[in-house]
């Protein structure tokens, strides 16, 4: 159960909203801007584009990862996840990691609810941009599943290089 | 995960990238291809079969998502309908957080509305002046009815008699002034 709004923690997220959620139909710009931008530049375009999102317009967040360490992480992930519809989710602190089990992903729900041509490198998005930003705070960041589901694991240990296999086309 | 909660913010942070990368054909590009065909199929759908009916289911569900405050109103008549928006959650989301990553976030709405009206055979005059502030009104092409004078449609609520509506630099669009508008 969420406590109540006056005891509830301050947001750590660096833009914040009138509203306690976001716009599910939001969902569709993002899937169509990946398609638009992966037509244009390819994959490896694309990634680009996420890792300049992650520099640039994250730049807040993975500040504060940098000055708060994994219970900052931890915080941003269940703050932004509840800020999203839907979103059926857990985060767990680990002595040297966080891991987050996206249990029901709001995006792919969404997105198939509505009947949309979900793009297939969707659920490599949160690796692009997590794991630059984890980068960037001195962490290393994982993502296994996708598709609906997927566990995220952020550490200040090295961790085997990412195996893109491990991410599923999402459809 | 690039969330919705604040989509405003790295949408218009994609505008700034993909003009660097491309300039501004690109990001029209992007606009029509990506947003108006692609995104928004939903928005074309209700319209290019309900007509103005659908205008209003659209906007209807939207900006009550959108805007739970209900900064907006909506005015239809049989050959017109019109939206004025008092306080764009959208670009008021920027304002507040402070973020102006691109020179002319207001005129995406344009750029992927007019292609769904033109398919959909309608005109669209419009006016906003970059601080959340806009009017919109549709009617049918052919139709060569001038804009409504101010407080004609929506009454009060014209966007066009706000205490702070004469502010910053507007940009008007019109049938007569937009090129296939």
């Amino acid at each position: 159960m969420r406590p109540p709004e006056s005891c509830s923690p301050p947001s750590v997220l660096p833009y914040t909203d009138t509203k306690p959620q976001g716009a599910a139909d939001f969902f569709f710009a993002i899937n169509a801007t990946f398609r638009f931008v992966i037509s244009k530049f390819g994959t490896e375009g694309w990634g680009e584009y996420l890792r300049d999102m992650a520099r640039e317009y994250y730049r807040p967040v993975w500040h504060a990862w940098k000055a708060g360490g994994l219970d900052a992480v931890a915080r941003y992930l269940v703050q932004s996840f509840e800020a999203e519809p839907d979103a059926v989710f857990a985060v767990r602190r680990e002595k040297e990691s966080v891991v987050l089990d996206v249990v029901e992903c709001p995006a792919i729900k969404h997105l198939r609810k509505d009947g949309r041509i979900i793009v297939p490198e969707f659920c490599q998005h949160c690796y692009f941009q997590y794991s630059e930003m984890a980068r960037l705070a001195g962490f290393h960041m994982r993502l296994e599943g996708g598709n609906g589901a997927c566990r995220q694991t952020f550490s200040s240990e090295a961790l085997p290089p990412q195996d893109m296999k491990l991410i599923a086309d999402a459809k | 995960m690039i969330g919705t909660y604040d989509f405003c913010g790295h949408y218009e942070w994609t505008f700034a990238w993909l003009e660097k990368k491309g300039g501004h054909p690109l990001l029209l590009e992007y606009m029509e291809e990506a947003i108006s065909r692609d995104s928004q199929a939903h928005a074309r759908k209700l319209i290019e079969s309900e007509g103005f009916n659908g205008m209003t289911k659209y906007w209807g569900h939207t900006l009550a998502e959108e805007s739970p405050e209900q900064a907006y109103t909506m005015s239809s008549r049989k050959d017109v309908v019109r939206i004025d928006m008092h306080d764009c959650p959208s670009k008021g989301f920027l304002i507040r957080n402070g973020l102006e990553q691109h020179r002319d976030y207001c005129d995406h709405c344009i750029q992927w509305i007019k292609p769904v009206m033109d398919d959909a055979g309608f005109v669209i005059a419009h006016e906003h002046n970059h601080c959340g502030q806009c009017w919109w009104e549709f009617r049918k092409q052919g139709d060569s009815s001038a804009v409504s004078q101010t407080g004609e449609l929506a009454g009060e609520a014209d966007a066009r008699l706000l205490p702070n509506w004469q502010q910053k630099t507007h940009h008007l669009f019109s049938p007569d002034t937009t090129p296939g508008a």
